[in-house]
């Protein structure tokens, strides 16, 4: 039998190392790393969904995170390469879910019921438009932008992939939005967001599961203070987005009492602020379906993973934005 | 689990010692590395590991029974082998062309008013079903050729199942990493400083330079290239071929130093692929493990260059063709690969002529076919290709053109164009440096790559879909 003989360790010319040297330098690495970031293991692991690898990425991020809270090297080291981050700084936007009261923590007691604003009849020009979300809002917001290039339209796309409202170790959405909202101001803004939903939520100082209607009502009362940081940001319009059922039946369940959230908390605004109800077009009765009749003829508008839309069902919905917005604004072409 | 991950990396570290450990006793460290990389995969979804199991166990059994038959030679051996070469198509056309074909088959039939004879529906694409479906194809034929011995079932396990290259390549071939597994690795024998090396530089390349370009300027452009003007079309593309290869080789970089950290050596994959001054010396320096497999099992059967002009020039096209399609289900792909097929054909009749050429004027035009090429590629759909190309002729101001972005991209195209020894002797010292100059270096790479994440986490790999 002719085997081709192909480089392997004993003959590799690099392998001047010993085992015992990778396995310490993985061990020094791994100390060093504890002791720069041992928080952000921590945190990672706090924002994972659960199961073995959240157990795992815990057991070691609590420990790690507490040498590095103990130790003064981290803060250090945020501070020497925080220069390259790039992210935008959230840290001094009001509106977030888990400042003290008084400040806007404990959403609902700091976020009062802001009554619905008269416009008048007459439509305004619609200057700019914000897509924001999370992996949802994509290609939902690149076939918008696209769709209104040509119309006096700045279409700003702001996807926050893998984050969510009930989630803020990565996102605060009720910081972000007062964010984004302030440093580039929007005439209307396209909210499709809760793919990554069902984390605990603290409240009363404890965490509440997902989702009894505790929990349901604070993600409700938090969608409020985003839509509410919006509107004080002067947005005219907001739509905010169902999201169709998913293929796997324990993410359907969240993502159906998400909606129900989305729906409680938007109400009550009037005009300024709208249900797309993307649910509905894409799973009537909330049943998961992978295509929808698109000109005519079946096309399948639901990307593989049984989540997202895929690009012809963007076009889709785009199209029904396009819709609201027209209706909304007076757009140039 | 992505490689850059925090998740990964306290499982890599898990998994050294304990693979170092039980190295000496193959009974044990076998079932504990198939386990372990089973559990990676099930990391992205437990019921993609069945998948796994049922081409691991499918292409054993089609090994063993060419053996049985009395080798490849045989009728027998040579249809069991098409059965199962037919078998492992069969997987992948229904995870990941079903959707593409079954919809673009409805679009055929209802402009005709006739209906669809099969369902409309997507299905889960497993992450990496191209490629260990490409490695169980490698293991039987190289079986049926008799260039390989069928391999006891745990090893044929672990070879398409080994963590590092699963998910996405390098595409290793079955006589590369099967003898391999023959007798315990060395510890005395380890690519410590190579590897490390290895792992530092795809971190960079991927989250420093890759994801850096994506999210500055390759990104926003190819999503609505209306909005963008000429000089930012051109600063996309050409940031787009730096992206494509620091991503796509950052990963196999990353890939292959784990490999080498637990005693295994991988192929090569890339070397310096924009540097080439033919399309065809491109694909010699480019995904170099996929090349070589579309020549040995597409392109060579098909009959080569051994046919005269017209058939080597047909059998380049249905092989590039091919390498498109493998890419992914959509219309870009296949023109991508259809693009580098058609252009190799008119290169491979022009081999006297071409090298008259002064060598600058070579580079050059490779160099923008591929970038033009790597359009059809990345652009979501046709339309936007289409769109995009047509801006290249739009006036207005250059918006994107910030330092970061244009030096990355001039730092990694023209990295492949400087003389390689100095860079090689550089990494050899760097290889050669004590665990005590690699642990703090590697610990300061780390941090400052991770400073350059943004807080939603690493986006996935590109090859990932694929």
């Amino acid at each position: 039998m002719a085997t081709e003989t192909l480089p392997n360790s004993d003959t590799d010319p690099r392998a001047r190392g010993s085992a015992r040297q990778a396995i310490l330098l993985v061990i020094l690495v791994g100390l060093g790393l504890i002791v720069f970031a041992g928080d952000s293991v921590r945190n990672a692991g706090e924002e994972l969904d659960d199961g073995p690898v959240k157990t795992m990425v815990l057991a070691v991020g609590h420990p790690a995170g507490w040498v590095a809270d103990t130790l003064p090297f981290a803060p250090i080291a945020d501070e020497v390469t925080g220069w390259i981050s790039s992210d935008e700084d959230l840290g001094t936007a009001g509106g977030g879910f888990n400042a003290p009261a008084g400040t806007g923590g404990e959403t609902g007691a700091a976020t009062a019921r802001i009554p619905p604003e008269a416009f008048g009849s007459e439509r305004a020009p619609l200057r700019s438009l914000l897509v924001t979300g999370d992996s949802m809002s994509q290609p939902l917001d690149a076939v918008l932008a696209r769709r209104t290039a040509g119309t006096g339209v700045s279409t700003r796309r702001d996807a926050k992939v893998g984050t969510g409202i009930s989630k803020t170790g990565v996102v605060d959405w009720g910081r972000l939005a007062t964010t984004q909202i302030a440093e580039r101001p929007a005439d209307a803004v396209v909210v499709f967001l809760g793919a990554n939903e069902g984390f605990p939520m603290p409240i009363g100082g404890r965490d509440v599961e997902c989702c009894s209607p505790a929990w349901v009502a604070e993600y409700a009362t938090r969608t409020r203070a985003v839509i509410e940081a919006y509107r004080r940001g002067g947005a005219k319009r907001i739509y905010w987005l169902t999201l169709p059922a998913p293929r796997e039946a324990a993410l359907a369940k969240i993502t159906g009492v998400v909606n129900d959230a989305i729906r409680v908390a938007a109400s009550g605004f009037g005009a300024p602020v709208q249900i797309v109800d993307a649910a509905e077009l894409f799973s009537p009765g909330f049943r998961y379906r992978d295509a929808l009749q698109v000109g005519g003829r079946g096309r399948l508008v639901r990307d593989p993973d049984g989540i997202h839309l895929n690009e012809r069902g963007a076009e889709v919905l785009a199209d029904r934005l396009l819709v609201r917005l027209r209706r909304d604004f007076v757009l140039e072409g | 689990m992505l490689f850059p991950t925090v998740e990964f990396a306290i499982f890599f570290s898990l998994v050294l010692p304990l693979s170092w450990a039980l190295m000496p006793r193959p009974h044990a460290w076998k079932p504990v590395l198939l386990a372990v990389s089973y559990a990676f995969y099930a990391a992205a979804d437990w019921k993609f590991c069945l998948l796994l199991g049922g081409i691991t166990v499918g292409n054993q059994i089609a090994a063993r029974a060419i053996e049985r038959v009395g080798g490849g030679e045989t009728l027998a051996g040579r249809a069991i082998c098409a059965g199962a070469v037919v078998g492992d198509l069969a997987v992948l056309g229904v995870f990941k062309y079903y959707s593409f074909f079954v919809d673009e088959i409805n679009g055929t039939l209802a402009g005709a008013g006739l209906g669809l004879p099969l369902p409309l529906a997507t299905i889960a694409l497993p992450i990496g079903v191209s490629f260990f479906t490409f490695q169980a194809i490698s293991y039987v034929v190289d079986v049926k050729r008799g260039t390989l011995a069928p391999a006891p079932l745990i090893d044929v396990g672990l070879y398409l199942s080994f963590f590092p290259h699963l998910v996405a390549g390098p595409i290793v071939r079955a006589r590369e990493f099967l003898p391999q597994l023959e007798k315990p690795r060395d510890p005395a024998k380890v690519a410590v400083g190579a590897g490390v090396v290895l792992i530092a530089v795809g971190l960079i390349k991927k989250v420093a330079i890759a994801d850096v370009l994506a999210r500055e300027v390759v990104d926003p452009v190819f999503a609505v290239p209306e909005a963008y003007a000429s000089a930012d079309v051109l600063l996309a593309l050409y940031g787009y071929s730096a992206q494509a290869y620091c991503d796509f080789s950052g990963y196999t970089d990353i890939a292959i130093g784990l490999a080498l950290l637990l005693g295994v050596v991988f192929p090569q994959n890339f070397d310096r692929p924009y540097h080439a001054r033919t399309v065809g010396e491109f694909w010699r320096r480019w995904h170099m493990t996929l090349s070589r497999f579309v020549r040995d099992f597409v392109f060579i059967p098909l009959g080569g260059s051994r046919g005269g002009r017209w058939r080597t020039m047909r059998n380049l096209v249905i092989a590039f063709t091919i390498v498109g399609l493998w890419h992914g289900a959509a219309w870009g792909f296949v023109l991508f690969g259809l693009a580098h097929g058609l252009y190799m054909a008119v290169e491979s009749q022009l081999r006297g002529r071409w090298p008259r050429f002064p060598t600058w004027a070579r580079w050059l035009v490779t160099y923008h076919f591929l970038v033009l090429a790597f359009v059809l590629f990345r652009a979501p759909d046709l339309d936007v290709a289409r769109t995009l190309v047509g801006q290249l002729a739009q006036s207005g101001p250059a918006t994107l053109w910030a330092p970061l972005p244009v030096l990355l991209t001039l730092a990694v195209v023209g990295s492949h164009l400087l003389p390689p020894r100095p860079l090689d002797a550089l990494r050899e010292r760097v290889e050669a440096a004590s665990v005590a100059v690699l642990a703090p270096a590697m610990v300061v790479i780390i941090l400052l790559v991770a400073a350059t994440i943004p807080s939603q986490g690493v986006p996935p790999f590109i090859y990932f879909a694929f």
